[in-house]
């Protein structure tokens, strides 16, 4: 299964990655391939199953509700590339309005 | 038609998967750790407690609590997701299929369904007018835990998504769940909003509207969003499926600026956590914690205190404050008075002062019994509940005589009062002799202005009868 | 602690400094000798005394979490990037005694096969400079080849510690997925990630394997084990049932691979063990499988590399946040994690989900399948090549990303089903390197062990075949 151009665009969009024109051509050919070559999973016919495979263990076994944070050696003035007042700074959302969790 | 999304969070001491501590207005940034911060190599460790009660919200919500939920991904890019994914329930959410039974202004009683209730966590905050051309952003609230509640479109008008929202508030409070503060943030409503002719079977599009933060917004908001679709259609055109912002200074909604194309969120299962497999006692562990749910108290107050539906809605309004008067009648105070100053004096104080009930239901209850005992007037009573409120309790009789209010029940005391009237007014007193029988009011109120203000006034009543009988 | 013991950690930091600054051809450290000495020697005099690997300097592939030196995962997006933790292994490495001997070269976000998609240059195989060492642990395993350090760190997710084990002609152990965390291990493909280790004997890597293993309450997926204990070598492999799969000896392997395999299979009889043919149906789907699970997953873990909260901002400021994204991300990422992100994007996207992600679930069940099915039936091991041909040569796999892919066919499977497996030394063919991989049932890595030693004394590892 292909892909065209503008659906390589479209994937970069939502992946939030810029693709040079340039590069674009050699881009989509790769992607094509990649996808052609995955597509085989096809062939494995849909009415076989086996029990679901699960990598890590069965269930979660959670920690108790005590404010003891992991160690961090050093916070977000010194990691962040841009910080002001305590804040992480970023250029302001511009046509881009996409808040979701609970907003 | 409306559908209600609340988001409300949990009252735990730590976020939903790392130990930093979850508490509001902490200097921005200081309540994180590289889970939160979501930095390279750090993975999620769930809270048990977060988890526990979400059980409980769902089981006080009436939900089929699934014993197997397992947690997804939502993906997207915004500053305030560090991670650029949400980590959500998707597929198998920890529970569906519940009711909320509420007062419809429209329909009386009737209910909501909880079409499902998920774990999530929280964002952080993008804060867009603090610098010039920049977001700030701030991690603190990142990973708060949230429970989502998805109801049906099931209400037919905004007053009763108004009234289901004051409900379920009520519910979350009384289980403990959750301080359920649109101020605070700690309980949050997007609504999905659609209109149809009456009769026609065909359900219309709906739109989104988010960006309410108060309840009265969400009545507000909504109007305007249903008389915008209404509007639309009467002029012939169709309503656009979209999200749409709610701004409460206009009194407006206008569409999210169009984004170039609409989400895809791309879930799938969260493989850096196991399924969520509840232990076998957690349901009945919890389901134990809830406690009388406000409509059963309601009822019962009704029933056991004899007192109208509308005073035990007011009295069952807070978990606390239905406690407090029970507090109240258990150290003795009769039902109904204690109803009284409950809703009156108590209320009003505690409005006043951050919801504090400052003073305890013993005392109060005290206080009633030298009230229905004669020795203080209800007006008395309240200058010494006021300083009572001051001192966040004390001694009732104590603090009456120090204030000096003590009604004076004394004979004889009254006896000289009385004589001390009818010798300042014999005009009057000749005028009652002769039939004008209200006249005993003034009476009265010359001994209590004689006495000032001290004198039981009953008592005083039925001296001044007595010696102005024929 | 023993002045003794100091000075003797202290003699062991400053020989390992000494032989990373002879190694310094090979491109496979990327923290700068300067700092890596310093920190040697400070590190030996702090070092925990009684520690089992007291005074061992261990490299650390550049995509686990360390306080010392950089992580950049070979990777320009985090160009400089200090972590403010340690990652798990690390902070167990350390209580066991053991240096930090400096970050090494890989793939970047260990996407790839031959360490040749770093953004900081390719590793040399140490034995021919114009072939790689395989990947994406590269830098590890080239140290530890050319002598440098007894055992290195590196990650799997799709067989990069076995796969240059296998080139580079030393030790690499995958553990069973669970059984070491991955806290502070720079996430790639989630349920597939392990770090695992790359030694110059079974021993040395068996020992480092063991300190970094164990509980972590830090990690959600790992097993609440205690540490894997190591057996005592065997006196033979009576009693041991060795299942050879046939999907693993296509027709077309290359034949000094093949002759090394008949060898192993010759001295594994020799040893007492029962050597018999299985079957592993599903064997063909498992890159195919791999390549959209892993992809996938990758597009998630790597949606946090935005320039926001810390890294290098790459550009497009000052325009609005979106662009910063995109330039950045553009910029940082190369052409093959780019590929990775893209793809992954598009196996989880709206229309596809259903037929490449859920289907290739559906698959890895059925690759899991075969396994149970053989283990079940009184197979205790499986031996097999662990790459098909020894390492290429530079350049040779860039053209067609397939084609590098394809060298992961053996390997990939042990961690599509979480199983522990590991590579050791079985021959030369022409003079280079070639391995042969046991796959071992979940959380007896120690059987596994057991069978690697007595390999290990039986095969001739260096000999040509």
């Amino acid at each position: 299964m292909s892909v065209t151009r503008e659906e390589v665009l479209r994937i970069a969009q939502l992946a939030e990655l810029d693709v040079a024109e340039d590069a674009l051509p050699a881009l989509t050919e790769q992607m094509s391939r990649i996808l052609e070559y995955v597509a085989q999973l096809a062939q494995v016919p849909a009415g076989d199953s086996a029990r679901p495979f699960l990598a890590g263990p069965d269930a979660i076994r959670p920690r108790p509700d005590e404010v003891k944070p992991w160690p961090l050696a050093f916070g977000p003035p010194e990691l962040a590339p841009a910080f002001k007042d305590g804040f992480f700074v970023v250029p302001r959302l511009g046509a881009f309005d996409g808040g979701e969790a609970g907003k | 038609m409306i559908g209600l999304e609340t988001h409300v969070q949990l009252r735990t001491a730590s976020k939903m998967f790392c130990g930093c501590s979850t508490a509001f207005g902490a200097p921005p940034n200081t309540n994180v750790c590289p889970v939160c911060l979501g930095l390279p190599g750090a993975l999620p460790a769930p809270n048990e407690e977060a988890l526990k009660l979400a059980v409980r919200t769902a089981l006080a919500l009436g939900c089929t609590v699934h014993p197997r939920s397992v947690f997804a991904r939502k993906n997207y890019f915004y500053p305030d997701l560090p991670k650029g994914y949400q980590i959500t329930q998707y597929e198998l959410p920890l529970a569906t299929d519940g009711r909320l039974s509420y007062l419809s202004p429209d329909r009386g009683v009737t209910s909501a369904t909880i079409v499902r209730l998920h774990l999530e966590e929280d964002a952080g905050k993008s804060v867009h007018d603090r610098f010039p051309r920049a977001t700030a952003v701030d991690l603190n609230r990142a990973g708060v835990p949230l429970i989502e509640i998805v109801t049906g479109a099931d209400f037919r008008s905004p007053a009763e998504a108004r009234w289901y929202l004051q409900t379920l508030k009520q519910v979350l409070e009384y289980s403990g769940v959750s301080d359920c503060d649109m101020e605070k943030g700690s309980l949050r409503v997007d609504a999905n909003v659609s209109v149809r002719r009456s009769g026609d079977s065909t359900l219309g599009t709906k739109t989104e509207v988010k960006n309410i933060n108060s309840f009265t917004n969400v009545e507000k908001a909504l109007a305007v969003e249903r008389d915008r679709q209404i509007a639309v259609l009467a002029a012939g055109g169709t309503v656009a499926q979209q999200t749409m912002l709610y701004d409460a200074k206009e009194n407006a909604v206008r569409p999210q600026r169009a984004k170039e194309e609409s989400h895809d969120y791309r879930y799938f299962p969260e493989p850096d956590l196991p399924p969520l497999v509840l232990p076998p006692a957690w349901i009945p562990e919890q389901q134990a914690r809830l406690p009388e749910l406000p409509a059963a108290k309601r009822e019962r107050f009704v029933a056991q205190y004899a007192l109208s539906v509308q005073d035990a809605a007011v009295l069952t309004a807070s978990r606390a404050v239905a406690e407090y008067y029970e507090g109240a009648v258990h150290a003795g105070a009769e039902p109904k008075p204690a109803a009284n100053w409950v809703m009156g004096e108590v209320l009003a104080d505690a409005k006043d002062h951050q919801e504090q009930l400052r003073v305890p239901p013993g005392t109060l209850a005290q206080l009633i019994a030298l009230v229905q005992g004669g020795t203080l007037s209800h007006q008395a009573a309240k200058r010494v509940f006021a300083e009572l409120a001051v001192r966040g309790g004390g001694e009732p009789r104590t603090v009456a005589e120090a204030l000096g209010v003590i009604q004076v029940g004394d004979t004889n005391a009254i006896g000289q009062w009385v004589d001390e009237v009818l010798r300042a007014h014999p005009a009057e007193v000749t005028r009652y002799k002769s039939g004008e029988a209200k006249l005993m009011a003034f009476f009265v109120g010359q001994l209590m202005k004689a006495s000032k203000g001290k004198a039981d006034p009953k008592l005083a009543a039925r001296l001044l009868e007595e010696r102005l009988r024929p | 602690m023993t002045e003794a013991a100091e000075a003797e950690a202290l003699t062991s930091a400053k020989a390992a400094a000494d032989r990373l600054t002879k190694a310094k051809r090979l491109n496979a450290l990327l923290t700068p000798l300067k700092d890596v000495r310093k920190s040697l020697l400070q590190q030996a005099a702090g070092a925990h005394p009684g520690g089992v690997l007291y005074g061992m300097p261990v490299a650390v592939k550049d995509n686990i979490c360390t306080l010392e030196f950089t992580t950049s995962c070979g990777s320009k997006i985090l160009e400089g990037y200090r972590s403010p933790f340690d990652a798990t292994a690390i902070t167990k490495l350390k209580a066991a005694g053991a240096l930090i001997a400096g970050k090494t070269n890989c793939d970047e976000f260990a996407m790839g096969s031959s360490t040749e998609h770093s953004a900081y240059g390719r590793t040399l195989h140490p034995l021919d400079k114009t072939r790689v060492p395989g990947g994406s642990s590269g830098g590890s395993a080239a140290l530890v080849a050319a002598g440098v350090v007894p055992a290195a760190l590196g990650s799997e997710t799709g067989g990069s510690v076995r796969q240059p084990a296998s080139f580079c002609g030393i030790v690499g152990i995958k553990p069973t997925y669970a059984r070491v965390s991955r806290y502070g291990l720079v996430a790639f493909g989630s349920s597939l990630d392990q770090i695992g280790v790359l030694g110059r004997s079974v021993h040395d890597a068996g020992r480092v394997l063991s300190a970094i293993s164990g509980r972590d309450s830090k990690d959600a997926t790992c097993e609440d084990r205690d540490p894997l204990r190591l057996p005592t070598v065997p006196e033979s492999l009576q009693g041991f049932v060795i299942g050879v799969p046939r999907e693993y000896f296509p027709a077309d392997l290359d034949p000094g691979v093949r002759r090394a395999c008949d060898r192993v299979i010759k001295v594994l009889r020799e040893l007492g063990a029962v050597v018999r043919e299985v079957s592993l149906p599903h064997t063909a789907f498992a890159v195919p499988c791999y390549y959209v699970i892993a992809p996938a997953e990758a597009s998630s873990n790597l949606a946090r590399y935005d320039g926001v909260r810390f890294g290098p901002r790459l550009g497009g400021q000052g325009a609005d946040v979106r662009a910063l994204y995109r330039a950045t991300r553009g910029a940082g990422f190369g052409a093959e994690v780019r590929r990775r992100i893209l793809v992954g994007t598009y196996v989880l996207s709206a229309g596809y989900y259903d037929a490449y992600y859920r289907k290739a679930q559906q698959v890895r069940a059925l690759l899991a399948q075969d396994f149970r099915n053989v283990f079940d039936r009184g197979v205790d091991l499986l031996f097999t090549p662990t790459t098909p041909t020894p390492a290429f040569k530079a350049g040779e796999k860039l053209g067609d990303p397939v084609q590098m892919y394809l060298s992961d066919v053996f390997v990939c499977t042990a961690n599509l089903t979480g199983l522990p497996a590991m590579s050791l030394p079985i021959g030369r063919v022409k003079g280079l390197p070639i391995g042969g991989q046991l796959i071992g049932k979940a959380f007896l890595e120690d059987e596994m062990l057991e069978a690697a030693y007595a390999m290990e004394r039986a095969v001739p590892a260096v000999d040509e075949v």
